[in-house]
């Protein structure tokens, strides 16, 4: 517990640090609002009176403290660019991700643990290896190859799934759905490959220790074998890298979000990085700090619920 | 069916070294080899299937695709070697020191190496590239720079297990400067542990480049690469899908064959 209550303030300074650094980076690069706005049509007094309007002049100290007080009150900033709250931009889209995120979850965890329990239980089946060999190439291709393939394959050759999709970003969940598939597969293949092959690598670590071996000699039938004492003590090393593909889900979707034209979170991230829209890209650079921090301390201290033997060693 | 999917193509040394032999040669070569120019635009002919002039057709600008694609490469192999050979020079030379030094400086390197590894890379490089423009030696150093952190890691613990050795404490009796050891004992031994980490790296960058260009924040057109090739296609994959079928197999083959070596070593 002590040590959790120590990650938590320790990951706390980090974002906050994280932060500082971030609004310094970004204000340091080349270019704000006013000129994002304004383009190449702004002449130097139009941009002066627009910095004046939106307090863009003051120095960048000054500006830290009010959006940093801004932002712990819950007021994200203000896009001078859309001409929107930040907020109100964001949270249709980080809605779309995540139903996405969800969708690809679903898809992917259960079966990951399901067919990598297979694949350590009979490695020397025919169809184990072809789908380890799958997994191998799905683990190493970039999203952007893997959903040019599958477009190619479940939208034009076999047409099951819309290709690109056209929706407004703050579509009904009725038309976000068949919108969502294809880069939910897409991010899918991706983290099937890796926690089956976690899972995999996990039930043959655990097929090999002296209680398993225990178990088989005392007669225990194959069923209760796996249920009893292999799936709970292959389980642990892999809810570890759920819950960080889980982070990833949220957080690394810009490829695939953008080779579908998916209104989320990452396709807007892309979008405001190319209109250097610096107000919009702060806020999404805190949101990936925060899930990444979060879910680093989730896995953590979700090992220790499933796995006994850290749990008594806390205490 | 049944030889085919026995026969293990990750693992089959003669095909991974041919395919990797394959890419330096086009790769290297590709200027030299008289293909037609991968700028030239023939509008008469858009979007061909293969024909005996243009092997593999022609784009949606009427290039010829065959050069394109043995000049796909060049652009994303120069920038990997060159980021993955900033990445190790800091990445080595800071987890060693780290290692070697101990006390406050490894701590102080430490979360150095934590903090770098929390930054979101993918945002951060679109930034770059957005602010900075797409130019080749600026990404590079970029890619460096944020690809140090994890040598940085495996080279400091690499360097920890070194050190418990005895031919570094002979070294040390014989009373070896904390220099020279880094440089005669611990780095010729450390690159050696590193060869598959850098190696990873090197197709992590790759990728990272080519995820850049896909997304029009890479090599910027009429550059032939395979990422922006992909990108441009994809509209067009209906009417000629070798158009995106065939920079997915040279990318492909290309990041499974240095994965293969890699697992082989």
């Amino acid at each position: 517990m002590k040590n959790l209550a120590r990650r938590v303030v320790f990951s706390l300074a980090t974002f906050i640090a994280l932060a500082v650094v971030s609004f310094v980076g970004v204000d340091a690069l080349p270019g704000d609002g006013c000129t994002a706005l304004l383009g190449r049509f702004g002449t130097d007094a139009k941009i002066d009176a627009c910095r004046k309007e939106n307090n863009l002049n003051d120095s960048v100290v000054v500006r830290l403290k009010d959006w940093s007080g801004d932002l712990v009150r819950g007021d994200l900033g203000y896009s001078i660019k859309r001409d929107e709250q930040v907020s109100e931009i964001i949270i249709p889209r980080l809605r779309n991700t995540a139903v996405m995120a969800a969708v690809a979850a679903l898809i992917a965890f259960p079966s990951a643990i399901v067919v990598g329990l297979l694949l350590g239980r009979y490695p020397r089946k025919l169809i184990s290896k072809a789908v380890n060999q799958f997994s191998v190439i799905a683990m190493t291709l970039p999203e952007f190859v893997i959903a040019t393939v599958l477009w190619l394959v479940l939208s034009i050759w076999i047409p099951i799934f819309p290709g690109v999709s056209v929706m407004p970003s703050n579509a009904s969940l009725l038309q976000l759905l068949p919108n969502v598939w294809l880069p939910a597969l897409t991010l899918a293949v991706v983290i099937f490959a890796h926690s089956m092959r976690t899972m995999r690598a996990s039930v043959t670590n655990v097929q090999n220790m002296p209680f398993v071996e225990s178990a088989r000699l005392r007669g225990t039938n194959e069923r209760k074998m796996i249920k009893r004492h292999i799936v709970p003590a292959a389980l642990p090393p892999v809810v570890n890298v759920v819950a960080l593909d889980g982070a990833w889900l949220l957080t690394g979707t810009f490829v695939t979000e953008a080779a579908f034209n998916f209104q989320g979170l990452g396709r807007l991230a892309i979008d405001a990085i190319s209109d250097r829209d610096t107000a919009l890209i702060l806020p999404i650079i805190l949101f990936g700090l925060a899930v990444y921090l979060v879910s680093s301390i989730l896995a953590d201290s979700l090992v220790r619920v499933f796995d006994p033997r850290l749990r008594s060693s806390n205490r | 069916m049944k030889t085919l999917v026995r026969f293990n193509f990750l693992k089959n040394r003669a095909l991974i070294f041919s395919v990797l032999g394959f890419h330096a040669f086009v790769a290297l070569l590709a200027p030299y080899l008289r293909l037609s120019s991968t700028d030239s635009q023939d509008s008469a002919a858009l979007l061909q299937g293969p024909s005996l002039n243009h092997w593999l057709g022609t784009d949606s600008l009427g290039r010829d695709v065959f050069s394109r694609l043995l000049h796909g490469g060049r652009p994303s192999l120069v920038i990997a070697f060159a980021a993955t050979a900033i990445s190790c020079l800091i990445g080595i030379v800071i987890g060693s020191i780290a290692a070697l030094a101990g006390g406050w400086i490894d701590e102080a390197l430490s979360r150095v190496i934590d903090f770098m590894l929390a930054l979101p890379t993918l945002i951060l490089l679109l930034l770059i590239s957005s602010f900075f423009g797409q130019d080749p030696l600026i990404l590079s150093v970029a890619l460096g720079l944020m690809y140090a952190s994890p040598i940085a890691r495996v080279a400091r613990s690499a360097t920890q297990t070194l050190l418990a050795r005895d031919f570094i404490r002979v070294a040390r009796l014989q009373g070896g400067s904390r220099i020279s050891i880094l440089f005669g004992e611990v780095l010729p031994n450390v690159w050696r542990v590193m060869f598959t980490e850098v190696a990873m790296q090197f197709t992590w960058i790759l990728l990272a480049f080519s995820s850049l260009s896909f997304l029009g924040l890479g090599a910027s057109p009429p550059t032939p690469e395979w990422g922006l090739m992909i990108a441009e296609s994809r509209s067009y994959m209906t009417l000629n899908p070798l158009l995106v079928i065939a920079p997915i197999m040279m990318l492909a083959s290309l990041v499974l064959a240095i994965q293969a070596m890699v697992d082989h070593e």
